[in-house]
């Protein structure tokens, strides 16, 4: 078994882990970063994609508020490709409290959270398709935030520090000698190799699954999976945040985000990170919420249904797993359970993951006698390659000020019309070009779902039904040369369409219905890609069907 | 007042409409746009899983009294096939093949489908003979998106065929971008496109001593017979098309043969009409209401073919709460018991997904019945997809039963 050692093993690849190693690599410490998935698989690249401002958590979690709205204003700069500026409303429906308006004013401004209330006429004007019935809006620093280039972003720069950052690489077991925890055994997904990392620290920030890192250690933490569920709609209705001006709920936030409009969430939870259902009446309770929000919301076309798995942590001090706050926590474990040489660092949320980078890096680096300060705050972060020119070559308004890097559908539009590329359209839906597929399988992608992370095709209304047979075809084209065979990419296929099938199957009516059933007639009917079962197998680089990263969803 | 108006403009419908004008009636088809034609294969698929689908249609309607196959008898199964053999024959594209056996031709993923009739431009792809170990050559232009020969040689070669892939240059064209499976065949039916592409052909038999060509089914939309033997003359091989992804050139050729055919008998075909509800005295439907632009329009018949397909040709459609409703007339359905019921956890689970299933039960002489088995109306007799009680798709049966079913509608 290979042995590598370094300072830090950072253990989970979503935001807060990514965060972490740019956050060492930049002060110099040198550090591994494993992840089971891709960057991004387990809640990080789950969650609606929202950019709070604290609002939502003026009142149940003033701490959580405060946090957020600083950080809201950090990522803006460090981040701007990222984020796109919405804005958002808090909202009064006939169906909320009237009262709780001017506790939540009093509550943004005790928190720190900029609020301004705005009249229901300039709301409508703005949102013409929000519920009139509406009676009081308030304005916050809401944004929509792409959390995959985000810590695509993040990990790009991690890289140039120097960190090693591997995706596909699974915790076998810590290594514990005496009270202290020394090093790893990890597995390599795409090869079945084995390595050992030695280091002097583990960090783990595996989120959601914090616990089961912390069980090999030998120590318990208390991570309580709350499963959110999402529905992604196929148009922006609006395009400010809309949220509903009460104590946090299911169902009362939309998402303006890229082409789509999220709708979330719910907060079940569930025994296992790995193992959940997406439920029917979930779903349409969701539908319901958002007629309050948007009258004919149920009309529009929904794409998609995902749910994340928010890493709740309950402290050894509460009771009810209501109270559990939303703000993070460093675990010493050396001080709390008598084991040295890990830290857990849990709970929080995307919006303030930097934040928990920081401070949990800080006391690593004190640790580690490492006296530089965090820089994470300050340098705007670089964007990965296979968006660079999406975002890079077009400039879209002759206005600098008006220009907004932001990542939006009408920039491959502009570019695919500069270039006569819409022959070239890999993913019309999305309007992902072949060259914009063809870099992101340069990149690195070790599976489909990580090329769908990264450019967004098969995320349209067509979920996959042309894009998916073409870019996995492209896949075969590009790798075939480096030992990727027919076997490899067909099960490449199967494995994607069964992914995508379990998102798709609790919103399925009108529209989305009848192009599942023509996908149904493109795979099995025009391709026969059923016919292939006995020709695929999974390997080549692709990571598919591999127990470690397997979501199970439970038969709703 | 038409005598026969059919709802629905797939293959079903329209060769239902060509029965009825056939004999002399005077006939609409009403349809929302094009069927499903358009983006199936273009070939005649019976029954997928079977060395001899017409026997095994056999064991099937004794096994499943209910099925569209048991309710429309060997009889209009054969006749249905013949009749649109003959109509496909006199537009000089004939459809090659057998009842008693499937031909098995490649897709585009390299995968070997059984069919039981396919366009003489696909037929020289039947895996029988690719096996003979002569070469063969899998080619198409990196411009068009629907078709990668790289994978399907591969997956090919997995199965026994000396296949290998190329990459063909685009001959110059005034068009500069977009080349979809219809632009491409309509490039096709240019002479010069013609020539150039052949050279092309001709240069790689040379050097690789192909025997046989699969290309793409994009050569030509109206003479494709021609296109082919044209190019096996040029190239000095045999040469046969694989269907793309949707849309269907295939299925274009099969649905303007129809048109055709209709029009030439002396039908009409009133497309961008979504008929959405029907007006009935007792048991006997005498209007529906079509809706275009906003407008409604009331058309009367005597007599009525529901030939909307299911799901997938928009005839059954659910509604976020999970009802199933039929679009047209709102007839009674027959669905799975409750939404819980729709789907199975596999994508590609072989039983398919039940929902799919959902459609009109009918009659022995194909009239929509309500859930306690009574007639509807006794004018109206339902054909295709817009069935209940089978998957088409799953069976490998979309077109045969859509045949059978339309002829039956079309004869009695």
């Amino acid at each position: 078994m290979q042995t590598i050692s370094t300072d830090v093993l950072v253990i989970g690849g979503g935001a807060t882990g990514t965060g972490c190693a740019l956050d060492l690599a930049m002060r110099g410490i040198r550090c591994i970063l494993v992840e089971k998935g891709d960057l991004t698989h387990g809640t990080t690249g789950r969650y609606h994609g929202l950019l709070h401002s604290g609002g939502r958590y003026v009142t149940k979690d003033p701490q959580s508020a405060t946090e957020c709205a600083h950080e809201n204003a950090i990522l803006r700069r460090i981040m701007p490709h990222c984020i796109e500026p919405t804005s958002g409303f808090f909202v009064i429906t006939p169906w909320d409290d009237e009262s709780y308006g001017d506790v939540f004013v009093a509550n943004c401004h005790r928190t720190g959270v900029p609020v301004q209330e705005i009249s229901v006429a300039e709301m409508l004007r703005r949102e013409p398709a929000l519920n009139p019935r509406i009676s009081r809006v308030f304005e916050v620093p809401d944004a929509s935030a792409d959390s995959f280039l985000a810590t695509h972003s993040v990990a790009l720069a991690a890289r140039e520090y120097g960190a090693d950052i591997r995706t596909y690489h699974n915790v076998v077991d810590l290594i514990r000698v005496g009270d202290r925890v020394i090093g790893a055994i990890v597995e390599d997904l795409r090869s079945g190799e084995r390595i050992r990392i030695d280091c002097a620290y583990v960090l783990n920030a595996a989120g959601a699954w914090a616990g089961k890192i912390a069980a090999m250690a030998g120590v318990t933490v208390t991570v309580v999976p709350g499963k959110g569920t999402m529905v992604a709609m196929n148009h922006r209705m609006v395009n400010t945040v809309v949220n509903r001006c009460k104590l946090p709920s299911d169902g009362d936030i939309i998402v303006p985000i890229h082409t789509v409009a999220v709708i979330g969430t719910t907060d079940v939870h569930v025994p296992d990170p790995d193992v959940f259902g997406i439920e029917p009446e979930e779903i349409q309770f969701m539908l319901e919420e958002g007629e309050k929000l948007i009258p004919g919301f149920r009309q529009y076309r929904a794409l998609r249904a995902w749910a994340g798995v928010r890493p709740l942590y309950k402290d050894k001090d509460v009771a009810s797993d209501r109270d559990i706050p939303r703000t993070f926590k460093l675990l010493d474990h050396e001080a709390r359970d008598g084991v040295s040489g890990i830290l857990s660092i849990v709970g929080g949320k995307w919006t303030t993951y930097r934040l928990m980078a920081e401070q949990t890096v800080n006391e690593l680096a004190r640790r580690l006698g490492n006296t530089q300060s965090c820089r994470t705050a300050s340098e705007v972060l670089p964007i990965p390659r296979f968006e660079h020119r999406a975002h890079a070559t077009v400039t879209v308004s002759p206005n600098p000020a008006a220009q907004t890097p932001h990542y939006w559908l009408g920039k491959p539009l502009a570019l695919v019309e500069s270039e006569h590329a819409a022959g070239d359209l890999i993913c019309e839906c999305e309007l992902v070009t072949r060259d914009r597929i063809l870099a992101a399988i340069d990149a690195g992608a070790h599976n489909l779902d990580d090329i769908r992370r990264d450019v967004r095709m098969g995320m349209g209304p067509c979920q996959g039904g042309w894009c998916i047979y073409r870019t996995a075809s492209l896949l075969y084209e590009r790798r075939c040369a480096e030992g990727l065979t027919h076997a490899h990419t067909n099960d490449a296929l199967f494995h994607f369409l069964q992914e995508r099938w379990k998102g798709l199957t609790p919103v399925l009516w009108g529209d989305q219905l009848r192009q599942a059933r023509l996908d149904e007639l493109i795979y099995i009917g025009v391709l026969g890609l059923h016919r292939l079962r006995a020709l695929a197998e999974p390997g080549g680089g692709l990571v598919t069907q591999h127990p470690a990263i397997a979501t199970e969803y439970v038969q709703a | 007042m038409y005598d026969t108006i059919v709802i629905g403009a797939g293959l079903s419908g329209m060769l239902a409409a060509i029965g009825r004008a056939e004999r002399g009636e005077r006939v609409l088809v009403l349809a929302k746009g094009y069927g499903a034609t358009h983006w199936s294969t273009g070939c005649i698929d019976l029954l997928a899983d079977s060395a001899d689908p017409f026997q095994r249609i056999a064991q099937l309607a004794r096994q499943y009294p209910h099925h569209p196959y048991a309710l429309a008898g060997p009889t209009a199964i054969e006749s249905g096939i013949s009749r649109l053999r003959a109509i496909c024959e006199a537009a000089n594209y004939p459809l090659a093949g057998n009842l008693n056996r499937n031909l098995l031709l490649p897709t585009a993923l390299g995968a070997l489908r059984p069919t039981a009739f396919a366009p003489v431009t696909m037929i020289a792809g039947d895996a029988r003979q690719l096996r003979d170990g002569r070469p063969t050559l899998i080619a198409s232009f990196a411009e068009l998106r629907d078709f990668f020969p790289p994978l399907i040689a591969a997956n090919l070669r997995a199965q026994g065929i000396a296949a290998t892939a190329a990459q063909l240059t685009l001959p110059p064209t005034s068009r500069q971008r977009d080349f979809s499976p219809v632009t491409l065949a309509r490039l096709c039916e240019q002479p010069a496109f013609r020539a150039s592409l052949g050279e092309q052909l001709a240069k790689l038999v040379q050097q690789g001593g192909y025997a046989r060509i699969g290309l793409p089914a994009i050569l030509g939309l109206k003479h494709a017979t021609e296109v082919v033997r044209e190019l096996q003359n040029r190239a000095g091989a045999l040469i046969f098309e694989i269907p793309t992804l949707p849309v269907s050139v295939p299925g274009m050729r099969l649905y303007q043969i129809l048109e055709e055919e209709l029009i030439r008998l002396g039908g009409r075909i009133q497309l961008g009409s979504f008929v959405q509800r029907g007006e009935h005295i007792g048991d006997t439907l005498i209007a529906v209401h079509s809706e275009a632009a906003a407008r409604e329009q009331r058309h009367t018949a005597r007599r009525w073919v529901l030939a909307t397909g299911g799901v997938l040709g928009g005839g059954v459609r659910a509604t976020p709460e999970g009802h199933l409703r039929e679009t047209a007339l709102d007839l009674p359905l027959q669905v799975p018991a409750g939404r819980a019921g729709w789907f199975a956890p596999r994508f590609l689970a072989e039983e398919g997904h039940p929902v799919f299933q959902s459609g009109v039960r009918v009659d022995e002489r194909l009239r929509p019945l309500d859930a306690a088995g009574r007639v509807v109306y006794d004018n109206v007799m339902v054909v295709g997809g817009a069935l209940a009680g089978f998957d088409p798709i799953r069976e490998g049966s979309l077109e045969g039963t859509a045949i059978a079913t339309a002829w039956m509608a079309g004869m009695s």
